[in-house]
């Protein structure tokens, strides 16, 4: 089971994407997940939930979009930052 | 403080990402293909279910090809380094990559065994990959193919049941052929016709590194695409 090699790429992705805008928080993450991705969105979910504890993404629900092919895709991070 | 100037006020705003969640697998993978390139090393990318025959394809692939080209083996398990030494025992001269829990091996392991290896120069380099069907199928490993090993024994509807991994493979080696006789319910044709239907260029090699049968079309394989 790859999902959480997978899962921890993906947070530390999101964690230096966060820190590059000194995001506070970030609110969700959305994933672009092909049906031959070769990750099973179930057991994607599961690592998540298991790894998000203590990192940024620990109140950031993930969103799988679904779509043929093969794409393993982080498409967006929605997170809060500074306004200036 | 600062009710005006809206200093300590946040936004939530989304971030377009657009890139592949293995990113960092994939730049590493290019920088062993950059390698490999300025080398002027095949690699291989060997994988397969547990008991597939990789080992064995490996060593009879050595018997076959003698002192005609330099082989270097990473062979990735669990635990154990058993395949390593099998292979080296076999004059590949082979380091094994204990992964502990993890069921494939990624670019980064790949690199750092080959820093390790110290390796005498090589042409061909065989990454023996976690024995699953599943896992391996998604990381680049820098490779110039991916070879997916296929007993006889294991029936003929793996390619349907790992539809991911064979439609990854750029040829699947058909082994231990000479075990056919033994089994009534198994054909190369259905085989051929499970991995017409996942492969987008179906390619076959029939083995058995018992008898040495189709290893010659292995080894010519192996030198076809290296003129690629």
């Amino acid at each position: 089971m790859h999902e959480y090699s997978i899962v921890q790429s993906l947070i530390e992705r999101v964690e230096r994407e966060a820190e590059a805008r000194h995001a506070s928080r970030v609110v969700r993450v959305h994933l672009r997940l092909g049906e031959f991705s070769g990750v099973e969105p179930a057991l994607l979910a599961t690592a998540y939930d298991t790894f998000r504890e203590r990192t940024i993404c620990e109140d950031a629900p993930l969103v799988l979009d679904r779509v043929p092919g093969d794409d393993l895709i982080l498409q967006r991070i929605e997170m809060e930052v500074p306004d200036v | 403080m600062c009710d005006t100037c809206g200093c300590g006020d946040t936004k939530i705003v989304p971030v377009e990402i657009h890139d592949r969640i293995l990113a960092d697998n994939d730049r590493q993978a290019r920088h062993l293909r950059e390698h490999f390139g300025l080398d002027g090393v095949l690699a291989i990318n060997l994988m397969g279910s547990p008991g597939a025959g990789k080992t064995a394809l490996l060593e009879a692939t050595a018997r076959a090809l003698g002192s005609r080209r330099k082989l270097a083996a990473l062979s990735g398990d669990l635990a154990t380094d058993h395949d390593a030494e099998r292979l080296r025992k076999a004059g590949i001269p082979s380091l094994g990559i204990t992964t502990g829990s993890a069921c494939h091996l990624d670019a980064e392991m790949v690199h750092h065994a080959l820093h390790d290896a110290r390796f005498a120069p090589y042409d061909t380099l065989f990454i023996e990959n976690v024995g699953n069907l599943v896992c391996p199928a998604i990381y680049d490993l820098g490779q110039r193919a991916n070879v997916v090993a296929l007993s006889v024994t294991e029936g003929v509807d793996k390619p349907l049941k790992y539809p991911v991994m064979f439609k990854h493979a750029d040829l699947v080696v058909l082994t231990k052929i000479d075990l056919l006789p033994h089994l009534e319910d198994v054909s190369i044709g259905a085989i051929e016709d499970a991995l017409a239907q996942v492969m987008k260029t179906p390619k076959m090699i029939a083995v058995s590194a018992k008898t040495g049968a189709g290893i010659d079309k292995w080894t010519a394989w192996l030198e076809s695409i290296r003129r690629e």
